[in-house]
């Protein structure tokens, strides 16, 4: 059965979403706040979200709220900071365990609590609670430290940020570390304020739609609004003026290597599906010409893949290897790109990669947090196709638009963490 | 076809049983209306069964260190195929991993399901070593195991079992070191294979919205012909000291804070099933009671600074041994230390409520619930319990059974101070 969306406006930039769909045992709902990415709120935005995930009005402090979600049978309060292109989103999120279940009633107030963590926060002589302010800077202070203790996602980063140094997208969705002792809790409050009546708001529910529940959700939510912030459009560039050679030395046992590329794809431009499958034949999976090259052939690496990013239309290559083996692993890696770009791959390699992307793609069905992310993303990319459009777009693709796309894929950054040279 | 059905009630699902013409234990449980369909076919073989008696022969054995995570790269390999390749061509997607206890090979799809059960089986059953490709892993391999050299939560983790156990092979790294897996070659991989991948030793786990008659009729038909259905696989482990070897061990890497892991090792192990799953569910329950989000410990430490979002507990057991792990990152982990001692000095009745055991009963309903939506969880967890002798269909009915006295007792025998075990990882 097709997933639809039922979209209702609630206020001024504030929209609802009902995804009906009851094969799951739980319920899910979502608030997903939209900004621009910019380095003057970044910081702000993320200590704003960890502050008001502590408490609410009704349940002010973090005990006492967590006890209350245990006793509705580990309702799930999540948060979610990330990039999407440049715009950073927000997302608080709630499943709960559906009531004929668990044999009691309770959405109403599972609801009410989410609800509250947004609109409702602890509030002391009109700004938020200081002690909550101070904690949460010190433990996002040591989260922007801790990139480091996952080094392939670090490197990962580190390529980004030196590839798009001079662009939004370079900026990192948690903050910066400088920009935190400025931030007390008026200036928190008073931004929350603003954010709260400016931004784009959209909320997904997935599960069992019916009456109670909507009206649960839209209840006192027709707020007053400022003017809704317009989110400004990602710059995409297709063209590298300098390349970049960036290396970091530390203290490591393996080095990570992460290649950047511009492809200057737009996502609703026709041959964005076609990037998808090249950047799939190269190295989305043990198939892959990567996989096959780098480690079947030459035991160079345990792994090595390739990933687009969609909104900012760029491809990163990453792999862990031996400190020497950089210059066979980015040699193995320019002639695979290079026979991809001159269309050495069949029909046959086509096809894997279409059935591949398609099995993932329709697996959404299967997951009630992903069906939300779906939908989500749908709008965020004004994208109007249902998820079985989507899907059938992928299989129109043809060899000669591959090869074009690969054509658009331009070396930027090279990025190697390597151990310290004495 | 004669097989077995389990229906439970409480989470509405059933799971339909048989074993196939050559001993395979095949499960099944059907996901009406989900779009994916996952198998998950394994051994009841890991890194800890490194001294066994091979298949055949008289005399005990010790393999080198990481073997069995190595046999599962291997198995991959066939003479003429691409494993990989096949499984791409009809759309599917294959993995698989291998823990203290077992080798699992999984695959999904949403369409061909059937065609890739034949593939899982037959790969699985029918494995192609040459020295050659052997020593090609060797460099992969190495790899996995630099990756991991350089993940301080992985680190802080292996060393703290190394200060736990004196002997027990849970303290030796599951993919082994670079030296260990040197050692390996083709005849040992293949004698280790027959010893374990005997149909006797392993389960089949389907789940997604299929056809029960058509998929056992697919394994009969691809399944190996085995003559030697073996009976009892003799493995041994080393004699295992109730105490712990050391109390605080430390080590530095390039980490932003120290990161520190400590363990309560338990002495009350060598049994399985029910009674093993119970001991696991209470003593889980005890560190949510004690160490959870809502208990007065960690909002008082997080208050503080002295812990933050990473803090977290869990009890993990196998029938033979078994921890309790409590972990996070701090500035002072000897601080957070003193501070669980202390807290373990107070009396059972008054660091644990009734009420904070009913609650988190509820709590932990839910959470299983929520589990059921995910086929990937399903899986995973139905056969790292079968391997215990527990169905996956019984856990909500177990947790109803367990009692305030549970708590109590588990609490006084479990969480004493010379049990304690600390691993910190500082930074450079």
């Amino acid at each position: 059965m097709a997933l639809k969306s039922e979209r209702i406006k609630l206020a001024d930039g504030i929209y609802l979403n009902l995804i009906n769909e009851d094969k799951f045992k739980s319920n899910l709902l979502s608030f997903y706040i939209i900004r621009p990415l910019s380095r003057s709120e970044v910081t702000k935005n993320t200590l704003m979200s960890l502050v008001l995930k502590r408490a609410n009005k009704n349940y002010p402090t973090s005990m006492e709220l967590e006890k209350k979600l245990e006793e509705l049978y580990g309702s799930n309060l999540s948060l979610g900071i990330n990039k999407r292109g440049e715009r950073q989103v927000i997302r608080f999120t709630m499943e709960w365990a559906k009531s004929s279940y668990v044999g009691e009633e309770y959405d109403g107030e599972v609801i009410g609590i989410l609800k509250d963590m947004l609109f409702n926060p602890v509030l002391e002589g009109g700004a938020f609670l200081k002690s909550h302010v101070d904690q949460e800077r010190e433990n996002l202070r040591k989260r922007i430290e801790n990139k480091i203790n996952d080094k392939g996602s670090y490197a990962i980063e580190r390529c980004i940020e030196s590839m798009c140094n001079n662009e939004r997208y370079g900026i990192y969705p948690l903050g910066y570390v400088e920009d935190l002792d400025e931030i007390d809790e008026r200036l928190l409050y008073e931004h929350y304020k603003d954010i709260i009546r400016t931004s784009p708001i959209e909320i997904l529910y997935v599960g069992r739609v019916d009456h109670r529940i909507v009206e649960a959700i839209k209840k006192d939510l027709n707020m007053e609004r400022d003017e809704v912030i317009t989110i400004p459009e990602d710059v995409l560039i297709d063209s590298v003026q300098t390349k970049n050679m960036v290396i970091d030395e530390m203290d490591v046992n393996q080095g990570k290597l992460v290649i950047g590329y511009r492809a200057g794809i737009h996502h609703q431009d026709s041959l964005y599906n076609p990037l998808l499958i090249a950047s799939d034949i190269l190295g989305g999976g043990p198939n892959s010409k990567l996989f096959k090259n780098v480690r079947e052939k030459e035991s160079l690496a345990y792994y090595i893949s390739s990933t687009i990013y969609k909104y900012k239309s760029i491809m990163l290559i990453d792999s862990g290897i031996n400190f020497d083996d950089f210059d066979k692993t980015c040699e193995i890696i320019n002639q695979q790109l290079e026979e991809l770009k001159a269309g050495q791959f069949t029909e046959e390699d086509i096809a894997k990669s279409v059935k591949s992307i398609v099995t993932n793609t329709e697996s959404i069905r299967d997951s009630i947090f992903l069906i939300s992310e779906f939908f989500f993303s749908q709008i965020l990319s004004q994208d109007r196709r249902t998820l079985e459009e989507v899907i059938e777009d992928f299989k129109k693709v043809s060899k000669e638009e591959i090869v074009e796309a690969a054509n658009r894929l331009k070396i930027d950054t090279i990025y190697f963490m390597r151990n310290k040279t004495k | 076809m004669s097989y077995k059905e389990i229906y439970n009630e409480t989470i509405d699902e059933r799971i339909l049983t048989t074993v196939s013409n050559n001993g395979i234990k095949i499960f099944f449980m059907p996901k009406k209306g989900y779009t994916r369909k996952y198998a998950v076919f394994s051994t009841d073989y890991g890194s800890i069964d490194n001294v066994f008696v091979p298949l055949g022969e008289k005399e005990k054995i010790e393999v080198p260190e990481g073997i069995a995570h190595f046999l599962e790269h291997k198995l991959f390999e066939e003479e003429e195929a691409n494993i990989f390749e096949e499984f791409s061509n009809i759309g599917a997607q294959v993995n698989a991993y291998t823990n203290f206890t077992q080798t699992s090979y999984l695959f999904y799809s949403t369409d061909n399901f059937y065609e890739g059960l034949e593939l899982l089986i037959r790969f699985v059953q029918n494995p192609y070593l040459t020295e050659e490709n052997v020593e090609k892993e060797k460099g992969i391999i190495a790899q996995e195991i630099r990756m991991y050299e350089d993940n301080p939560n992985w680190k802080v983790y292996f060393n703290l079992l190394r200060a736990m156990y004196h002997q027990h092979p849970v303290r030796i790294d599951i993919a082994g070191t670079v030296e260990s897996i040197n050692a390996i070659t083709k005849d040992i991989l293949y004698k280790t294979y027959n010893t374990f991948y005997n149909p006797s030793n392993m389960v089949l786990f389907v789940i997604g919205d299929l056809s029960f008659y058509e998929l056992v009729r697919v394994v009969n038909e691809a399944e190996k012909k085995f003559d030697h259905v073996s009976d009892e696989i003799l493995r041994f482990l080393p004699e295992e000291p109730d105490r712990i070897k050391e109390r605080i061990v430390e080590e530095k890497m390039m980490t932003s804070m120290p990161i520190f892991t400590m363990g309560f090792k338990d002495r009350d192990v060598g049994y399985k099933g029910k009674e093993m799953i119970k001991k696991d569910v209470v003593t889980n329950l005890i560190l949510d009671m004690l160490f959870g989000e809502s208990t007065n410990f960690y909002n008082e430490l997080y208050e503080e600074g002295l812990i933050d979002g990473s803090f977290g507990a869990y009890f993990s057991c196998k029938e033979s041994y078994g921890h309790s792990i409590i972990g996070g990152q701090s500035n002072e982990p000897e601080k957070v230390y003193e501070r669980v001692l202390g807290l373990l000095k107070l009396p059972a009745e008054e660091l644990l409520k009734e009420e904070d055991f009913i609650r988190l009963k509820k709590n932990e309903l839910g959470n299983f619930l929520l589990g059921m939506n995910s086929i990937e969880f399903i899986a995973n967890n139905f056969t790292d319990l079968y391997f215990s002798d527990f169905l996956i269909t019984d856990y909500l009915e177990l947790l109803k059974e367990i009692q305030y006295q549970d708590i109590i007792d588990r609490f006084n025998f479990h969480f004493k101070e010379d049990n304690l075990s600390l691993s910190i990882i500082r930074p450079l």
